[in-house]
């Protein structure tokens, strides 16, 4: 595929995300913010489900060797980074996502996460080339290399290759792990609904015993 | 138009995305933000400190600034679609914070993010729309790394509410 195929068919997902981002009101920071502050799961529900239909397609797609999934090694920054990462976009109060699609609502606010976000991203690729780490892709091999705290690689193509089991099945036992979550997510909401329809009939009796 | 006078379920909005997401890791890769942004960062720099850029090795050995990196029209794509959107359904006005402390929180945030992603070589975005579902290990540490952090961020926050 050419450079300028792959640069307009980027354009074109991106343009559908930040279309249908902007008509949903989707957040992924309020999916994780949300859920622990207020208990309200609006956006956790919505990523869940995404993240069910990703599974079994990448995995589908991985058990007979298309598609292209990320290749590189992983380690103790991929926990650091993202880290610093959720405790930011929760005070910024937009990810990278959202930042984009506020900005092209007016929101500055947005705009100035936005802008911060790449200085944050200069000022660390001057930390980088003090130290050199984590490791630049050119110098990962794929196997542990514990001094670098980097684990190497591993997905569910590499887990077929060592098991002999089509990848497609971890996929769909991640799903089912994810669909269980969902539907406690749906309890909780039935719940919630109960009590609250409760405390409402009490509200009603007591104002109307107050009438009378 | 219906579409633009209502606001979309997530649910059916995500399950959209999802299914294009698929189309578009058959094609280039999954989505990701991060990496876009890394680069246009080195573009800016590039722009505004001109040679001097190559004096910081990250910009050689890492990102190599490149406007022909397509993850680049990811980001371009989505501000594309939402200016079309908020337009459409009549939605898109100038918003400023109000209050000095909220610039200082976006601010702090914003740069947390950008020093996150760098950190991990990972964004949200790959985290819970690539890496996990590709079932890779940095998948899982990405997703435990931003719950705690996103709890950490949620406790500050309430602080500030609470004042």
């Amino acid at each position: 595929m050419s450079v300028v195929a792959e640069c307009l068919a980027a354009f074109v997902f991106g343009s559908c995300v930040g279309l249908l981002v902007q008509r949903s009101r989707f957040c992924n920071t309020a999916a994780l913010r949300d859920a622990i502050l207020f208990k309200t799961y609006r956006n956790t529900k919505a990523l869940l489900v995404a993240m069910m239909i990703l599974t079994i397609g990448f995995t589908l797609f991985i058990t007979f060797g298309a598609g292209n999934p990320m290749h590189f090694d992983v380690g103790l920054n991929q926990v650091a980074g993202l880290f610093l990462f959720g405790i930011g976009m929760v005070l910024a109060g937009a990810c990278t996502v959202s930042t984009w699609v506020k900005t092209g609502e007016g929101n500055v606010g947005a705009l100035w996460a936005l802008i911060f976000t790449f200085v944050g991203m200069f000022l660390f690729s001057l930390v980088w080339s003090a130290n050199y780490w984590p490791p630049a892709a050119a110098s990962m091999t794929g196997q542990p290399n514990l001094e670098a705290l980097q684990l190497g690689y591993a997905n569910v193509g590499t887990l077929q290759e060592k098991t002999g089991i089509p990848a497609i099945f971890f996929g769909i036992g991640q799903s089912l792990v994810l669909l269980a979550i969902y539907r406690a997510i749906l309890r909780r909401e039935r719940r919630q609904q109960v009590e609250h329809d409760a405390t409402a009939a009490r509200h009603r009796a007591g104002t109307l015993a107050a009438d009378s | 138009m219906e579409f633009f006078k209502k606001t979309l379920d997530p649910v059916i909005a995500l399950s959209a995305i999802a299914i294009l997401d698929i189309f578009l890791f058959l094609v280039v890769g999954a989505w990701t933000v991060g990496g876009g942004e890394t680069m246009m960062t080195g573009l800016a720099a590039q722009a505004l400190m001109g040679d001097a850029l190559e004096r910081i090795p990250f910009w050689n050995l890492v990102f190599v600034p490149d406007w022909g990196y397509w993850k680049i029209y990811i980001s371009l794509g989505m501000l594309f679609g939402a200016v079309v959107g908020a337009v459409l359904s009549k939605e898109f006005y100038l918003r400023f914070p109000r209050r000095l402390s909220e610039w200082v929180l976006i601010t702090i945030g914003g740069l947390l993010m950008g020093i996150g992603i760098r950190l991990a070589f990972v964004c949200n975005v790959s985290t819970f729309f690539g890496l996990t579902p590709e079932m890779n290990l940095g998948g899982y540490l990405s997703i435990s790394g931003i719950i705690a952090g996103a709890w950490v961020g949620s406790m500050i926050y309430k602080r500030i509410l609470e004042g």
